[in-house]
């Protein structure tokens, strides 16, 4: 290679100071963004948050083949893009963290902008800059209030003209059906012996103004094991649709289905097939494009066939709208429901304690004893197993042939379907008729959103009441229920290691990090304070930091003097010379340098 | 390119002259999108559009909020640089290739803009405003400039839009930059008697022998100047008056019409200079807005000036009896 075409050495590109501070917000961005990501994944919130925020620190101040800027800003783009596919996706109640990830975004984007401008002299003699704490705040401020101001304009106009209140979502396949959850697939039977698996994962969202239990299905016939539903409850109707409207004829005697108050809820389905139409009680209209059908007790649920060729379920991202129509009853007027009789149909079909063992029967009869009202008799009932049983779902699966008896008299531990059932057989052994109900507690209201979040560990069971004149009413005893001391975990200390393993390795990792860093820290921290003890190591510093920010970092084996006339000839300011005459003086002369001159020095720096 | 000519109107800005090198050049347009601008208009618009399928507030907001900020971005730098006036002074008189400090004045609120003075572009300078501060240039041309183009950049507060905008700030008083001289040697040839009475320098280097006459000492004369036996004479001290030594000099006709007038400015200057320097008297002849013309030049800066404003033209006639130096190619 000749001489003419060889290439300049250049020196290692390093990250300016000046875009340190941008580290900080860029990693709280990421930091959200990985937070929200994990969850999505049912990963522990701290791997993501770790993992964004590593990443971000890693890209912002180690990564010096990228300029600092654009790494920054691509690093923001990806944390954007996935806040906005898992606010799209994961439908879950962490939105706060997407304000967190906004404004550390902000925040970001300021500084990083900033550092940028600084890398460009000062205007001799001309103003500085305002403090970046200042223009951060002041730049935050009004962006915040642009933003409020557009998003209440805008988002709901957006989503009202273009949100929808029906959507088909993805046609669930048969894998999606066979590995629903079966809190999810509709179904005849329901089984008290098998422990529920109850994940974060999320369900559905729904828009509604408060929360309800949403129910699914409802069974009156219990055989020891299971409910199942009386011969022709488990025959459906297929319901007829106007557009994209189904109205749900209302159960027979229920008043309330027939005449209540409308509650209107639009349900989001986040998970891949869901075969009932979950609603508060009772359903009126459906707004859904798939078929429905309704069982004799009110159970709606999409067909099971596809003879409609509209699918056989709603599977991710559908969307449907019910109205719902309940009594608000008071305290007062569930006690008055008494003064009617019970229809004949009713009381045959939910009031009849076969099922209840002489047990079941005989206690039933000791905890309502002296109660006058219905009302008064289902709470004695409640009352009696919250201070007799405890919720846990960890408790013995049964192996005896009745589940409720072996639930009351012997392990008193259990899940919901078993205290549930437990209310409907006691209440049943009291004359009162009852049902069971399985379906979705009302879950976490979304903080950003105001939608609620429901989950699969939201899956619930609970009694409904009949009430003459009001018709069914809800009842959760486990709400009266007191957990078990081990409901999170069976006690093994190796379970819960196990379960929190991700975190713990996290843990670990960042402390090893920590330890591993220390003597590096420590140093740092020696220089620093070698620095301020003295003088001319403390003013060379300075000197430095001006040069770094008009882009002439002291070469190595530079001395003071001459990098400060490099400095002088670069800022076109004699006087800096001066400043090197003095660190050179200071540092190398028996006496240091006189005290005229470091002052002089030290107000030629602070005037940089 | 523009045409040199083009630069000694009245109407005349900075620029640099052919062939020289400029930093960067400057900004046709408006502004730069940048990286941060198309992140933010992707995100906007995924996000609208996703969360207006779906429904979805939460989804919209992110959108809207990267939409916002892109908005902002956008305005933000144009309404700050859109208030901001610029004032320069410069010094009255340089040469090419010297560094000017141009003050620079800038009025308007602003938290963080760069500036630049183009012709040739300088480094950008940061300043908060308004402000006043000292802009380092070099002059790369020769001329009279009436103009100094100054271009102002921000990109603040969220570095989506860099806004440029290119200020023609008139000079209170034009800047006269004059060729560099180029190295030559003095020209010293006998100048008429009577360029004497001009004001012109003499040339005080050597002189003559020749008595003149003598009159009564006034105080400050030399002592070596008295003569005494006429002073013994009259009683009184009388001092000796010589001869003036002859003047020297020359006659420049610098004519530009060749293919490389700074060239011949710039010799034209070194010869100008060097005459000056060694005490000699300069004529200088050019042509120049108002056409032909031609003076004895008292110093280097009116030597500069008068070659500042050259053009290509006819050349003037040089005054008779002076040795003529014609500068061209």
């Amino acid at each position: 290679m000749s001489a003419d075409t060889r290439r300049p050495l250049r020196p290692t590109r390093q990250v300016a100071t000046q875009f340190h501070v941008v580290a900080i917000p860029a990693a709280i961005a990421l930091a959200a963004v990985g937070a929200i990501a994990a969850e999505h994944v049912h990963l522990p919130w701290i791997v993501g948050a770790a993992g964004g925020a590593i990443a971000a620190l890693l890209t912002v101040l180690a990564l010096p083949s990228l300029p600092t800027r654009r790494a920054t800003i691509v690093l923001l783009g990806i944390g954007g893009l996935g806040a906005l596919r898992h606010a799209s996706f994961a439908g879950n109640d962490r939105s706060w963290l997407l304000v967190v990830w906004a404004a550390a975004t902000l925040v970001t984007l300021v500084l990083v902008d900033r550092a940028d401008a600084e890398t460009s002299p000062a205007l001799a003699g001309g103003a500085p800059l305002p403090s970046r704490t200042y223009e951060t705040l002041r730049v935050s401020a009004i962006v915040a209030l642009v933003v409020a101001v557009a998003a209440v304009a805008l988002v709901p106009t957006v989503t009202a003209r273009l949100g929808r209140h029906v959507w088909p979502g993805l046609v669930p396949n048969i894998g999606n059906i066979m590995n629903a959850p079966t809190s999810l697939r509709a179904s005849n039977h329901l089984d008290l012996t098998t422990r529920p698996e109850l994940t974060d994962a999320v369900v559905f969202t729904v828009d509604a103004s408060h929360a309800d239990f949403w129910r699914g299905e409802t069974y009156d016939v219990y055989n020891g094991s299971s409910w199942t539903r009386s011969a022709g409850s488990d025959e459906p109707t297929v319901l007829d649709r106007d557009g994209n409207t189904v109205t749900v004829l209302p159960a027979p005697n229920d008043v309330g289905a027939a005449n209540g108050t409308d509650f209107r809820q639009t349900f989001h389905i986040e998970t891949a097939y869901s075969g009932v139409v979950f609603a508060a009680p009772s359903p009126h209209t459906v707004e859904t494009d798939k078929t429905i059908e309704e069982l004799p007790d009110g159970t709606v649920r999409a067909a099971t066939n596809d003879q409609f060729g509209d699918g056989i379920g709603f599977g991710k991202g559908a969307v449907y709208t019910v109205v719902s129509r309940s009594m608000q009853p008071t305290e007062a007027s569930l006690r008055a429901a008494d003064a009617q009789p019970v229809p004949a149909a009713i009381r045959q079909q939910y009031a009849d304690p076969a099922g209840a063992s002489p047990q079941v029967q005989q206690l039933a009869k000791a905890i309502t004893a002296g109660r006058p009202t219905t009302f008064d008799k289902i709470k004695a009932i409640e009352a009696w197993m919250g201070e007799h049983t405890q919720y846990s779902l960890n408790a013995p699966t049964s192996s005896s042939t009745d589940v409720v008896t072996d639930f009351l008299f012997h392990t008193k531990l259990g899940w919901c379907e078993q205290i549930a059932s437990s209310l409907v057989l006691l209440a049943r052994s009291a004359g009162i008729p009852a049902r069971l109900v399985t379906g979705f507690a009302p879950g976490s209201a979304d903080a950003l959103t105001g939608r609620f979040v429901v989950r699969e560990k939201d899956a619930h069971a609970w009694a409904e009441v009949f009430f003459p004149g009001i018709g069914w009413q809800g009842f959760d005893p486990t709400a009266s229920v007191p957990l078990a001391g081990d409901a999170h975990s069976n006690g093994s200390w190796l379970e819960t290691a196990r379960h929190h393993a991700v975190a713990f390795a996290v843990v670990i990792a960042l402390l090893a990090l920590l330890i591993g860093a220390t003597p590096e820290l420590r140093a740092a921290a020696r220089r620093r304070r070698a620095r301020r003890a003295s003088w001319s190591a403390s003013t060379l510093h300075r000197l430095e930091r001006i040069g770094r920010k008009a882009g002439r970092a002291r070469a190595p084996a530079e001395t003071p003097r001459e990098y400060a006339r490099a400095l002088a000839e670069r800022l076109r300011d004699d006087r800096l010379v001066t400043v090197g005459e003095a660190l050179d003086r200071d540092a190398y002369s028996s006496g240091g340098a006189p005290h005229d001159d470091r002052a002089a020095a030290e107000a030629v720096l602070t005037s940089l | 390119m523009t045409d040199p000519a083009d630069a000694r109107g009245p109407g005349a800005v900075l620029r640099p002259a052919p062939g020289t090198a400029t930093a960067t050049a400057p900004h046709p347009g408006p502004g730069d999108l940048t990286l941060t601008s198309i992140v933010l208009f992707t995100l906007g618009a995924y996000g609208v559009a996703a969360g207006a399928a779906t429904g979805q507030e939460a989804v919209v907001a992110v959108g809207v909020f990267a939409f916002t900020l892109f908005l902002v971005g956008l305005v933000w730098p144009i309404m700050t640089i859109a208030r901001i006036d610029v004032a320069v002074v410069a010094p009255t008189d340089s040469r090419v290739g010297e560094k000017v400090d141009l003050r620079v004045t800038v009025t308007g609120r602003a938290a963080r803009i760069d500036l630049r003075v183009l012709d040739p572009a300088g480094d950008w300078w940061r300043t908060a405003s308004p402000a006043e501060g000292v802009v380092p240039h070099v002059a790369m041309r020769r001329g009279v400039f009436h103009y100094v183009r100054v271009q102002l950049r921000s990109s603040a507060p969220l570095g989506v839009f860099v806004r440029t905008r290119t200020i023609r700030v008139r000079l209170p008083a034009p800047i006269t930059v004059a060729p560099r001289p180029a190295a030559a040697a003095p020209v010293l040839e006998s100048v008429p008697d009577d360029h004497r009475a001009l004001g012109a320098p003499l040339l005080v280097r050597g002189g003559t022998d020749a008595v003149r006459a003598v009159r009564p000492y006034v105080s400050g004369d030399p002592a070596r100047l008295v003569h005494w036996p006429t002073s013994a004479r009259r009683g009184e001290l009388v001092v000796r008056e010589y001869e003036p030594p002859p003047a020297l000099g020359v006659a420049l006709l610098v004519d530009l019409r060749g293919p490389r007038p700074e060239a011949i400015a710039s010799r034209a200057a070194g010869i100008g200079v060097a005459t000056l320097k060694a005490g000699g008297i300069v004529w200088c002849g050019t042509c120049d807005d108002a056409g032909p013309a031609g003076e004895i030049v008292s110093d280097e800066r009116e030597l500069g000036r008068q070659l500042a404003r050259a053009i290509a033209g006819p050349m003037p006639e040089p005054p008779p009896g002076w040795f003529v130096e014609v500068v061209h190619l």
